[in-house]
Parts: structure tokens; C-alpha cells; sequence
């Protein structure tokens, strides 16, 4: 191929690449710390301390945004940039549009954080925003779009690669999400309160249908993106099989628009829609499980990298989690298990499942892999890469444990009837029952933070050492030119 | 057509992913507006019982939601036997018709708040919010101390009336949807859904409510514990037989 | 419109209906998608794409 001979890393927009990089990371630390916060705040209510910005109600939002759209966010665009490049071969058509979406985005985030904190929100979860940060965000999502299709249409290469179907399915449904949710009109041009356009049961069937597939799209269908470049590069290995990955872009991104309402079972939502949410829940199985299959059997034959790479480790475990956390979501989708499940910690529990063992883990593998080529060098320390993933690991193995406990627990305690036909419990026993899987939790989000921490470290130190071989190369090449 | 037709073109892959995408949102969401059994009609001879909050109701409504209070407390109660022991008959989706925007819930922390209207006092409340372990000792709730120290602002009442009013809830401007309210709600419900009167109308339901106990000063407390009340009590099950609204699922 | 509504929410119609569409069209995806030699053999090309990048030597590229 001649596009080849002369395209070079150096013609590549990394520089926006790597900023998206750092603040993903930094965004990661914080987000899941203030996770860390709240979880103690459940457990030791004292930590709410009477002041308004730091109690419960306000911060877990900060939350959510924070790791969702902060770090999950941040990380999209890292690698969606990364990949969309070198898979199409070619620049991003413009510097100034892709740093565009670089501080509207992280103004969003910075924004959306502080504002919930003074207490300014929309009350509807994972769309919180009020509506000049949802205007900015729509501003800058339609810049990105427009930055990802330039890059695809300008590219050297015939084919679009799977990964960036994913990408694209991903960016078009947060917009129509994004735009469709956030109808809204502000009491007035100098007020950021804001009444949703939509009321009751229309509003709540909008709203998940927007939850979710922030789940399905932004957390799922992105990262799977993510997947199928860098699960491949890592095992220096192509993807098992892409007459798979056709079935299971196509089938993903058709199922999932339609199971938001499963978390509406049994509620004033009409029956026909949350058993029809429930029916596509169950055959969301196939596409998931199959995405799965597709990228762990990319490493057969080579599975003895799963002893020899950390970076291989991460995204492994990453998509065991995703198996996992896909096949417990169509269980908790049935009618019968959610009466049990939903409204508990069980949910809460499926939630981090998926998003610290899937969309964490895939990202963390994914930008150890990437980083050190951002930066032209090697990661500062691989045995920080094989401490964070233990870390990460028994993270999440605590706390989602706990969470089942909790969730199923309390569940039962919940329905459980004494011999006369009364309720077995009040509901402040269950309440006290909670206290232990609460702390077991918030240590599990401890050991979490921990890895992102030292990952913060040990990016952090790659930069700079990426810095110092550059100043050692200039140097001796300036005393070459010097001699010569 | 081959697979490789959309693989090398940009635009037919954004415009069949568009299409593949918008079926099931489509199909789920568009009914919800045309079926008429979607929302319950719940009359007691002749008039709607579920009505948009009051001006004071819905001050308190803004600050549940500035709180966060939908983060741990549901209002939506499910028809199982353990709910309604514990809650009371389960939610209509009619009770929650004028909720911009609407506050189910997904997680109960505490327990569900759609009936917890009329079922503790004023003074209850008042104390349950100030300090939670006062009253129930195991609570894992925050205070919130800061309801009862702020003042309430509702210089901008009208506005947020009317923001809502665009969005479809029957808040009465000119004579004549005034008059329209009165049929619907009958005159005293009517009276309180004009947004002409509306500070008037909140400051008049604080003072003669006094929900906070502090006569005189009309508090954040004031409009939360209003709210509180408020929540499940539109509906009175007992004018309906066994039954009625199960036709409606 | 509306009566077109009431329909497809009736799920004695829509069940099959749906059904019928969804399995045709699947089970039409996966035929195109598996059955056929060359077919097949073209699709798995394109999975070196990202191992055919420029700035590293990829001992599976094959043209």
C-alpha cells in the first residue's frame, strides 16, 4: 500500500490524544475517590457533616458524572482519536475543532460538578445538567461528530474498521439521547432551573431509555470499540473473527435502544412496554456474549501472555467482567428477579460490575498500551501496572460482594412476612442490616482508588521520563552537530 | 448488497446505524403520548382529584430535587403485598401526571415517600429533617439544619409557574382558563393554580399551614414539609372499588 | 394513527409479527454473513487492518 510509505506517527494529532489521556486519569481519581466518599457517607452518616455541598444527595452525581462522562468520557475521546487515525491512516482534519472539543468537554464536566454542589441540578440521573451545560455539551458532541466523520471520510485506507462502527454508533446515540432527554424549559433566560418538557410516566420512560443506553452505548458500545483495536494490538494478534464482530455491531446497537424500561418493571409504566424492555433484555445476552467470545478468543493460542503482560491481564479480566456483568443484567431484567432486585444495592452492585470491572479495567489496559506510545517511551514502571490490576481486582471483587449482599439481603428481609401475615422487618431494620456490606464496600472502592492512584503516579512519571530522554536525544544530537 | 458498501462509506453507515437505532426508542416512547390508558382518569363526582401543586408545593418539589433526596427515596410504589403493607396502595401513574420531571426514583436508601403524605406530623418532619437520628436512630439520612436557618425565595414563583405552564401543566393566566380549572378542579383547587396569585397564594398556604412551626417567617422547611404532606394524598382509594385501576395495567 | 397504536400494544398481533421480522432478518444477516467461501474469506482480510499500520512492522500483512 502506498498510503503507508508515507504516513508517519509524527503526522498524527496525538497532542490532543494526550490530553484527553491525562484528564481522563486525573478525572478517574477524583470521580471514584468522591465514590469512595459517599460510600462512607453511607456508612457513617457523620460524613455528611451538616454541609450542604458535600452531602449525599449532592455529591453522588458528582459522582457519577465525574467517572462516567469525566473519565469514561475523556477516555473515549483519547482513544477514539488514537484509533480513528491510525486505523483510517490519516490526521484529524482539524487541530482547532478537535482542541474545541477538549475544553467543552472538560468545561462541562468541571461545570456539571460544581453546580451540582451548589445545588443546581435537573433531577433526572446521569442527565443532571442543567440546561447551559446541556447546551454546551450538544455544542461540543456535534463538533466531535464532525471531527470523527471528517477523519473517516479523508481516510487512506478503503475500510472502516470495525472498531470505529462502534465509535460512530456510540457518538450518534448520545446525540439523539443527549438532545431527546434534555428537553427542557428554564424558568427564565437568567435562571438555571429548568422544568423537564416531559412529565410522569413519560418522562420516566424517556429518562431510562436515555439511563440506559448511556449504559449501552456510552459505557458498552464505545468501549467496545476500545476492544476491538487495542485488545488485538496488545496480543499482536488480529480479532477472532470479524464476520462476528458484523452480527454483533449490528445486533448490539438494534437491541439495546429497546430495553431502558426494565428498570420500570411493576412500576405506573404501562406492562406491554417493560415486558417488551424485559424480551429484548433476555436477547441482548447473544450480542453481548458474543462480542465477548469474540475478543477473549483473540488471544487463542497465545494465552500465555496472560502470564507474561499486565496490560493483557487488564483487558482480559476487563471483558470476564463484561461477560459477566451482561449475562446478571438480562437476570435482573426478568420481572420476577427485578421485584426482588430492584430498588436495592443489588443493582448498585450490577452497575460497578460493569463499570469498574468492564469499562474501567478495558480503559486502564487500553491506556497502558497507548500511553507510553503517546509519549514515545516505556511505561515508568511495569510492576505498578501488575500492583494496580491486584488492586483493582480485589477492588472489585469486594464490592461487588458486598452489594449482593446488601442488595439480595435486604431484598428479602424487604418481602419477608411473619406467621400472623405481617411484615417480618420495618424498613429501618434493613436499614441497620446494610451497615456491614457498607463498609466492606466502601473499603472494596478503597483499594479501587488506590490503583488509580498509583496510576496517576505512574503516568505521571512516564511523562516525565518520556521528557527526559527527549532532552537527552536533543542534547546529543546537539553536541553531534556541535563536533561536527 | 454487499457488507463492504457500508464498511467504506461513512455516510451509509451513519444513516443505516441512525435507522437501526431509533426503532426501539420509537416503539416505546411514541405510544406513551396517544394510548388514553397510559395515564389512569381518577374523578370523585365530576372533578380530578390529582392536580399541579400549589405554588408552596412546588417551591418545596425544587429544593427534594436541589437535595438530591431522589438518590435514595423512590415514589413509586410497586403492587406487591410487602409494598402496600408498608406504603399503601401502589402507585397510579396518574398521581405523578404533573411531575416535571418525574421522581420514581431507582433506589431506596430510605424508604419509598410516594404516600408519606399525612402519614407524621408537621413537627415530626421538622425534626426528622433538622437531625434524623433524633427520631429514628439507625437513619443513615444527612441533616439538612440549613431548611429551617433559610428563607424561602419565591420572588421568582410567577416564573416558574408559568415555565411549567408551557410545558402542559394547568396553571390558569387569562379568565378563561381560570374558568376552565374551576370545572376541571372545582373553585378552591382553581384558586390555587392562578398564576396571578401565585406569592400570594404561597405566603397565605405557610402562614396558615405553618409547616415549620416558626410563625411569621416562611422557611425552606416550610415548603418541604408542604410537599412532604402533599405526596399520595390526591387519590382517595376508598371512593373506588376493589380493582378499578387494574384495568388500567 | 392511534387505532395503528393500539395494535402493535395488543400483544396477541405484535408477538408474532415481531417475531416472524426479527428472526427473518437475523437469521438473512447470519446466512449472508457465514455462508459463502469467498465471502467469508474477504471478511477475515479485514482483520488486519490495525496490525497494517504504518509506524510497525507487522509480520501478517498480506499484500
Amino acid at each position: 500500500m502506498s498510503a503507508l510509505a508515507h504516513t508517519s506517527t509524527t503526522s498524527y494529532n496525538y497532542e490532543i490524544i494526550r490530553k484527553f489521556a491525562v484528564m481522563a486519569v486525573i478525572w478517574g481519581a477524583l470521580g471514584m475517590f468522591v465514590g469512595v466518599y459517599i460510600a462512607l457517607e453511607l456508612a457513617w452518616p457523620i460524613f455528611n457533616f451538616d454541609t450542604p455541598a458535600i452531602t449525599f444527595g449532592r455529591l453522588r452525581p458528582v459522582h457519577t458524572t465525574l467517572v462516567i462522562f469525566g473519565f469514561g468520557g475523556s477516555a473515549l475521546f483519547a482513544t477514539s482519536y488514537y484509533v480513528v487515525q491510525r486505523t483510517c491512516q490519516v490526521r484529524l482534519p482539524s487541530d482547532m475543532m478537535a482542541n474545541f472539543t477538549f475544553w467543552g468537554w472538560q468545561l462541562s464536566i468541571g461545570l456539571a460538578a460544581i453546580s451540582y454542589m451548589m445545588g443546581f441540578t435537573q433531577a433526572r440521573e446521569y442527565a443532571e445538567m442543567v440546561w447551559p451545560i446541556d447546551l454546551l455539551i450538544a455544542v461540543t458532541w456535534i463538533v466531535y461528530f464532525l471531527v470523527f466523520v471528517q477523519t473517516l471520510q479523508k481516510r487512506s485506507q478503503p475500510h472502516i474498521y470495525v472498531a470505529n462502527w462502534f465509535f460512530l454508533a456510540f457518538i450518534l446515540a448520545t446525540a439523539i439521547l443527549h438532545i431527546f432527554n434534555n428537553m427542557e424549559v428554564p424558568i427564565s433566560f437568567f435562571s438555571l432551573k429548568s422544568y423537564s418538557l416531559h412529565a410522569g410516566v413519560q418522562d420516566a420512560m424517556t429518562q431510562w431509555w436515555y439511563g440506559h443506553n448511556a449504559v449501552g452505548f456510552f459505557l458498552t458500545a464505545a468501549f467496545l470499540g476500545m476492544m476491538y483495536y487495542f485488545v488485538p494490538k496488545q496480543a499482536g494478534r488480529p480479532v477472532y473473527s470479524y464476520r462476528l464482530s458484523i452480527i454483533h455491531f449490528w445486533a448490539l446497537v438494534f437491541l439495546y435502544m429497546w430495553v431502558g424500561a426494565h428498570h420500570l418493571h411493576w412500576t405506573a409504566l404501562p406492562d406491554w412496554t417493560s415486558t417488551l424492555a424485559a424480551t429484548f433484555s433476555i436477547l441482548l445476552l447473544l450480542p453481548s456474549w458474543g462480542g465477548m467470545i469474540n475478543g477473549i478468543m483473540t488471544l487463542s493460542g497465545a494465552w500465555d501472555k496472560l502470564r507474561t503482560d499486565p496490560v493483557i491481564r487488564f483487558l482480559i479480566v476487563a471483558l470476564s467482567f463484561y461477560g459477566m456483568s451482561t449475562f446478571e443484567g438480562p437476570l435482573m431484567s426478568l420481572k420476577s428477579v427485578n421485584a426482588l432486585s430492584h430498588y436495592t444495592d443489588w443493582t448498585i452492585g450490577h452497575v460497578h460490575s460493569g463499570a469498574l470491572g468492564w469499562v474501567a479495567m478495558i480503559t486502564i489496559g487500553s491506556f497502558y498500551h497507548m500511553i507510553p506510545r503517546l509519549w514515545e517511551t516505556r511505561m515508568y514502571s511495569t510492576r505498578l501496572i501488575y500492583l494496580h490490576f491486584w488492586l483493582a481486582t480485589i477492588g472489585i471483587v469486594l464490592y461487588i460482594s458486598a452489594m449482593w449482599v446488601a442488595g439480595i439481603g435486604q431484598g428479602l428481609m424487604l418481602r419477608a412476612f411473619d406467621e400472623y401475615g405481617n411484615l417480618a422487618y420495618t424498613f429501618i431494620e434493613t436499614v441497620a442490616f446494610l451497615k456491614e456490606p457498607y463498609v466492606v464496600r466502601a473499603i472494596g472502592g478503597v483499594f479501587f482508588v488506590a490503583g488509580m492512584f498509583i496510576m496517576v503516579f505512574n503516568v505521571f512519571m512516564t511523562i516525565l521520563q518520556s521528557r527526559r530522554e527527549r532532552e537527552m536525544l536533543e542534547a546529543k544530537l546537539a553536541s553531534k552537530m556541535a563536533s561536527a | 448488497m454487499r457488507h463492504e458498501k457500508i464498511e467504506t462509506n461513512a455516510g451509509l453507515l451513519i444513516v443505516l446505524t441512525l435507522v437501526v437505532i431509533s426503532i426501539g426508542g420509537l416503539v416505546e416512547i411514541i405510544p406513551l403520548y396517544f394510548i388514553d390508558e397510559t395515564i389512569e382518569e381518577v374523578k370523585v363526582s365530576g372533578v380530578e382529584t390529582v392536580r399541579p401543586y400549589t405554588p408552596l408545593e412546588l417551591r418545596g418539589r425544587d429544593i427534594y430535587q436541589r437535595e438530591g433526596c431522589y438518590t435514595c427515596h423512590s415514589q413509586m410504589i410497586r403492587p406487591f403485598r410487602d409494598e402496600k403493607l408498608r406504603y399503601g396502595h401502589y402507585s397510579l401513574a396518574a398521581e405523578s401526571k404533573y411531575d416535571h420531571p418525574f421522581q420514581w426514583g431507582s433506589k431506596r436508601t430510605g424508604p419509598d415517600l410516594a404516600r408519606v403524605g399525612n402519614k407524621y406530623s408537621n413537627e415530626w418532619h421538622v425534626q426528622h429533617l433538622i437531625a434524623p437520628r433524633s427520631v429514628v436512630a439507625e437513619s443513615i439520612m444527612p441533616n439538612y439544619p440549613w431548611l429551617i436557618e433559610n428563607k424561602l425565595a419565591y420572588n421568582d414563583i410567577a416564573e416558574r409557574l408559568k415555565a411549567l405552564k408551557l410545558v402542559g401543566v394547568p396553571y390558569s393566566r387569562t379568565q378563561a382558563e381560570y374558568e376552565e380549572n374551576v370545572k376541571r378542579f372545582g373553585e378552591d383547587v382553581a384558586s390555587l393554580l392562578d398564576i396571578n396569585r401565585a406569592e400570594e397564594n404561597l405566603i397565605k398556604q405557610a402562614e396558615q399551614g405553618n409547616y415549620d412551626g416558626m410563625p411569621g417567617v416562611i422557611t425552606e422547611m416550610d415548603a418541604m414539609v408542604a410537599y412532604l404532606q402533599v405526596l399520595g394524598t390526591m387519590v382517595d382509594f376508598k371512593q373506588f372499588e376493589d380493582g378499578h385501576f387494574a384495568t388500567f395495567r | 394513527m392511534t387505532e395503528l397504536l393500539t395494535w402493535f400494544t395488543s400483544m396477541e398481533f405484535t408477538k408474532p409479527f415481531a417475531l416472524v421480522l426479527f428472526f427473518v432478518t437475523f437469521v438473512s444477516i447470519i446466512a449472508y454473513v457465514y455462508l459463502g467461501k469467498d465471502r467469508s474469506k474477504r471478511f477475515e482480510s479485514y482483520r488486519y487492518i490495525p496490525l497494517q499500520e504504518s509506524d510497525e512492522k507487522c509480520n501478517e500483512k498480506e499484500s
